[in-house]
């Protein structure tokens, strides 16, 4: 599998000592990379650079084996990309954007345009400034993969989408994954990187802490789940197992989990579990959980 | 440039142009329809000449305001309509790239096969339409508000389009450098608020050094010198060298805004 797009050695400082230090990544041909980190750790720097919005102070990135700073345009015709931050021009309804983003690209066929419109069920005749950041959100997703682009370069994605809204995005990134298509994207919601995305990267302060496979990082994710007993008798029990219990409230558990689900499904079941929670941690805290880690190995 | 940009910046930037513009041509109309009430009145003329020379200059009636080109250059392009065409250019400008690039939305423009340049050029072109469509309607408005709202005067009509062909290329040639700012810019307020500050700088060099014999050197640091309509009626300006000026001038700007543009590092 070729490279589509690969970035190596770069670096871009800032006077307030941020940036990103010689960063080198490749997203395969085909593959869904989740580039991963906590706020301010260089994750838009380093999509800015990738659309050649700024120009690397060393180090280069190319996408398609074309530079991205000296290749913009041409790359930008295989691209389809999702800001970070959604702001439309002022004065247009979402169908007057739309129709200016397809103008720009050349596009002559809307009907693709027209299915993601009917998918994600918005008006496109409001008017911007009225609208919802889910829906705000929603228009850019559909400028980002109406052209059918080969590669999607998405800043966090998902941002303001209700939990349907993410389904179906889930869903459309699945689609465009089996349909060959090459995708980056940002999160920091664990659920979409856990069903998406093949690799990723896991970026701090500007350096890239780690690239894993997803299936290694599950192992490494430490999840919180929620036990209600049917005793405080039996819940005092199951404290005294072995598991590792970071909390014990009358019939209630909460026993933390890390890799060996199996155990902990064993012991769970010599008990009468009335209910089971899981307690979703955000992508941040399981990540800084994750740097400790690194940082004491 | 490209053509889907271009309509989009049309049909946005329009209405409001649309409405500077009526508004412009309104005054214009009213400025000529009240013109033979002033001309007929002698007192008035003798007034204005009896006005200490400096303030007679800097208020563009040296050449008295009875001839109708005299009065047309005095009351309506050496006032309001200038500093209308002042806000114009310096709104428009920063619209047209800092806005833009502040508030993000260029993330968008740019993500597009379209290149920087493409973008910035129709930006500009965008913005010179703009007053080329002032200069045309206050042209038409002139004189055909001449023609048809009083009794015509004889007048000069070739003065009269040269004056607005000034006017035209100056303010391309402020347009010009209020663009540059506006493509150096990551902020909208600093663009706006360097540009109104240089141009409101060159307005008032201009201004000081009409009144004053002794601060005449201030003049040739503006821009606005080379506008004096009074200077075009009376057939004293070199209208061919100045425009030619003021258009190479303003190209080399825009040239060096696009070029600027391409090259800079975008906080999208």
């Amino acid at each position: 599998m070729s490279h589509m797009i690969e970035i190596s050695g770069l670096t871009k400082a800032f006077a307030s000592g941020k940036g990103i230090f010689d960063l080198n990544l490749t997203v395969r041909e085909g593959e869904v990379f989740g580039y991963l980190g906590p706020n301010g750790a260089g994750k838009s720097t380093t999509i800015r650079h990738l659309m050649g919005y700024m120009k690397p102070d060393r180090g280069s990135s190319r996408i398609a084996g074309k530079d991205c700073w000296n290749q913009a345009p041409a790359i930008h015709s295989r691209v389809g990309y999702l800001p970070g931050e959604i702001a439309f021009m002022e004065g247009i309804d979402g169908l007057e954007f739309l129709n200016l983003m397809s103008g720009m690209r050349g596009m002559k066929d809307n009907k693709r345009r027209d299915d993601l419109i009917e998918r994600f069920q918005f008006d496109i005749k409001t008017p911007i400034r009225k609208m919802s950041k889910g829906m705000k959100q929603k228009v850019g997703i559909v400028a980002a993969f109406m052209h059918d682009p080969d590669i999607l370069i998405l800043d966090e994605p998902t941002s303001g989408l209700d939990p349907l809204m993410q389904r179906l995005f889930i869903d459309l990134i699945l689609e465009e994954k089996a349909r060959g298509k090459t995708v980056l994207m940002s999160s920091h919601i664990f659920q979409e990187v856990d069903r998406t995305c093949d690799r990723v990267a896991i970026l701090k302060e500007g350096r890239l802490m780690a690239e894993k496979n997803v299936a290694d990082l599950v192992l490494v994710q430490r999840r919180l789940f929620d036990v209600v007993l049917a005793s405080e008798e039996a819940a005092a029990a199951l404290s005294r197992s072995g598991l590792e219990v970071s909390k014990c409230e009358g019939v209630r558990v909460r026993i933390a989990v890390q890799g060996d689900y199996n155990l902990f499904l064993r012991e769970l079941s010599q008990y009468d579990v009335l209910s089971l929670d899981v307690h979703e941690l955000d992508l941040e805290e399981i990540f800084m959980h994750y740097y400790d880690r690194e940082e004491t190995l | 440039m490209n053509m889907a940009l271009l309509r989009n910046m049309a049909k946005v930037h329009g209405k409001t142009l649309a409405s500077y513009i009526s508004a412009t041509v309104l005054y214009e109309l009213l400025i000529i329809w009240v013109y033979p009430s002033i001309a007929n009145s002698p007192q008035l003329n003798d007034l204005l000449t009896s006005m200490p020379a400096g303030l007679m200059k800097a208020l563009g009636v040296e050449g008295g305001i009875q001839k109708y080109n005299d009065y047309l250059s005095a009351q309506f392009y050496g006032t309001l309509f200038v500093v209308i065409l002042m806000v114009y250019c310096i709104m428009t400008s920063v619209q047209a790239i800092a806005r833009l690039v502040d508030r993000g939305s260029m993330a968008y423009l740019l993500s597009t096969p379209v290149s920087r340049s493409k973008v910035a050029v129709t930006q500009a072109i965008v913005l010179v339409f703009g007053l080329f469509a002032f200069s045309i309607c206050t042209t038409i408005g002139g004189l055909l508000g001449a023609q048809f709202l009083i009794d015509a005067p004889a007048y000069d009509k070739g003065l009269f389009v040269q004056v607005n062909l000034i006017v035209f290329l100056l303010f391309t040639f402020i347009a010009s450098y209020c663009f540059l700012i506006s493509c150096l810019c990551d902020d909208e307020k600093r663009a706006l608020s360097w540009s109104s500050s240089l141009t409101v700088l060159f307005y008032s060099l201009d201004l000081v050094g009409k009144m004053s014999s002794n601060l005449t050197w201030m003049r040739y640091l503006s821009p606005f010198y080379l506008f004096r309509p009074q200077d075009i009626v009376k057939g004293t300006f070199p209208v061919g060298w100045v425009s030619l000026g003021l258009g190479i001038g303003a190209l080399l700007i825009f040239w060096l805004s696009v070029s600027v543009f391409r090259r800079r590092d975008l906080p999208l």
